[in-house]
């Protein structure tokens, strides 16, 4: 686990610029927000996930987290099917705060056209730079 | 149909605590309205109350400051249009006119506008006001000014005005290492906080720490051919290498005055419970807006970073489209000064005659841990109780540490209209590296009864 002016960024992951993260597990991927998303937003006290068979698209909202002060969209990394929604997120939204890159997951999606897509995310290099201008910009 | 299924458009003027806090309450409640911020400042979402320890150096540097990051306002999608200036608001076509750096003009329509424009600093028309060399502290350029002067070789600086941000700022210098002396009008410091009773105590520690404080002394003029390098302050000229104007601050309502928007009796900008002025839709918030003390009932405009914010907590949701009533203000405030830490909630003894209420206060000096316990530092605690009801109506509490959250307590106290018969029964907690056996404020407690006998 890097640490990027105080915020996570794991290995192995993808990373798009409106604070998502992708995992890709074989034929699927599972997505999720970021440490730097859940700092901005603190106490998550409600996430409005999908339902499974919804369809998401790149770059546009697919749910939205809120917290104590704030509310943020949920926006898809990646185009897609809904094939599973992390139900204990939406139990225990704290769980976003805790763990965002592991058990605070958030769908697992089949991609619609991963190859396409995958180019405009940022693999961990890039993201570990987006990461440090990004706190540095404020 | 086509307009009842339009966004809303939340126009908000000022992108700091106010103006920030009012975006997000509009985005809870409205998930699609279009939001705009409009600052004439090119750095949004920062802390002014910190300026003061990043000349300090107790914070590393001024974009420390910076609370919301672009981060925040995209993840928010709140639209931020920075060094842009909103030269005119048109309260009939519902429009607001700006005017960013480049000279781009645009009319920008709202359903709801909320002014934040907060305050500026003031200066008195003193002789020799238009010399360079004058600097103020309110916004994070003004302190890089400072900061910047004092890398530059500044040893000595004279601040006119002891209220918090002139006796904040002058801590801040003199540990830079530079001399200090403030000159306040008043005969005391702290004068829109502090009883002279409970200032006398920051005062004599302020100092032993080596500020020099002259009471009682107008600024008389600034002295020097371009750049000022002295002034004369009660007959005595005092020359330093900087000079910082804390006269204090007044609400910026040009914008709002100019489009017809009433001011109230406190000279800002008038509101009701919901924070909407005069006019409809339009909202003031921050330090440009007024409210009324919840003890006196009448307008006040208090300028403090938690009332900005809990009014724009208000203002955003009501802009928003939903229902929120700010409840009033008790002027609830806390700094700290070196070693010695001192608060208030509600009125002040003075404030209190002021206002033709007939008090009995009661002061209590104690420890902040068991006497006997090492490091116990003292305090000090004051009480301030309305004769008739015998309901507490103010505290000032001054101490080495554990200041804050008995202003909390005392503030919701006040707020619950508690008697000082009420707060004597108090059940409070006790350990001897924490605090002492009887709490200071029920002692004061204690003490106001036996007056009241």
């Amino acid at each position: 686990m890097v640490k990027v002016e105080g915020y996570e960024v794991p290995e192995g992951l993808y990373y798009s610029k409106e604070f998502s993260w992708i995992k890709i597990e074989g034929e699927k991927v599972r997505m999720g927000i970021t440490d730097y998303a859940q700092k901005q937003l603190r106490e998550i006290v409600y996430a409005e996930l999908p339902e499974a068979g919804a369809e998401v698209k790149q770059n546009e909202p697919y749910g939205t987290v809120e917290s104590v002060k704030a509310v943020s969209d949920l926006v898809a990394a990646v185009s897609g099917t809904v094939e599973e929604v992390n139900s204990e997120v939406q139990s225990r939204p704290e769980l976003l705060n805790e763990d965002p890159f592991d058990r605070g997951w958030l769908v697992i999606v089949k991609p619609a056209n991963l190859q396409a897509e995958l180019p405009s995310l940022m693999a961990f290099d890039q993201a570990v730079e987006w990461h440090k201008n990004q706190a540095q910009a404020k | 149909m086509k307009a009842a299924t339009m966004a809303k458009r939340i126009i908000i003027i000022g992108a700091n605590a106010a103006g920030v806090e009012a975006a997000s309450a509009a985005r809870k409640k409205d998930r699609a309205a279009e939001i705009t911020l409009v600052t004439q400042e090119k750095t949004a979402g920062y802390s002014r109350c910190g300026l003061p320890f990043v000349i300090g150096g107790q914070i590393p540097g001024f974009n420390d400051l910076i609370v919301y990051s672009q981060a925040y306002f995209q993840m928010l999608k709140l639209t931020l249009k920075n060094e842009t200036k909103v030269t005119a608001i048109d309260t009939k076509e519902k429009t607001v006119a700006t005017a960013d750096k480049a000279g781009n003009v645009e009319t920008l329509p709202y359903d709801s506008l909320v002014i934040a424009t907060g305050a500026d600093s003031f200066m008195p028309p003193i002789k020799g006001r238009e010399k360079q060399g004058i600097l103020s502290l309110r916004g994070l350029e003004d302190g890089e000014k400072i900061d910047q002067a004092v890398k530059d070789g500044a040893k000595s600086a004279v601040i006119m005005g002891a209220g918090l941000i002139g006796l904040e700022t002058g801590v801040a210098l003199i540990e830079r290492g530079l001399k200090v002396t403030i000159v306040e009008m008043l005969p005391q410091i702290l004068p829109q906080m502090l009883d002279a009773d409970m200032a006398k105590m920051v005062q004599e520690h302020l100092q032993e720490k080596g500020m020099c404080i002259l009471t009682s002394k107008a600024v008389e003029e600034f002295l020097g051919d371009d750049k000022v390098t002295a002034v004369m302050a009660g007959g005595e000229r005092i020359e330093a290498d900087l000079f910082i104007s804390a006269f204090g601050v007044r609400a910026n309502t040009k914008v709002a005055v100019d489009a017809g928007i009433p001011l109230g009796e406190t000279r800002a900008i008038k509101t009701d419970a919901r924070m909407e002025t005069g006019v409809k839709d339009v909202y003031a918030i921050g330090d440009c807006a007024e409210s009324l003390n919840i003890i006196t009932h009448k307008p006040t405009c208090a300028q403090l970073g938690t009332i900005a914010v809990r009014q724009g907590k208000v203002a955003g949701k009501n802009a928003a489209g939903d229902y929120s009533l700010f409840t009033g203000v008790l002027a609830s405030a806390v700094t700290r000064l070196f070693d010695v830490e001192a608060g208030v909630t509600g009125l002040t003894e003075a404030a209190a005659a002021r206002a033709k209420i007939e008090v009995v206060t009661g002061a209590i000096s104690s420890k902040t841990k068991a006497d006997y316990y090492p490091t116990a530092k003292p305090i000090k605690v004051k009480l301030v109780v309305e004769k008739e009801s015998q309901r507490i109506i103010g505290a000032q509490i001054i101490g080495g540490e554990e200041v804050t959250q008995r202003i909390n307590a005392l503030s919701f106290a006040i707020q619950k209209e508690m008697t000082v018969r009420e707060l004597a029964k108090a059940d409070t907690a006790y350990a001897p590296p924490l605090c002492e056996t009887w709490e200071p404020m029920v002692l004061a407690a204690e003490m106001v009864l036996m007056k009241l006998r």
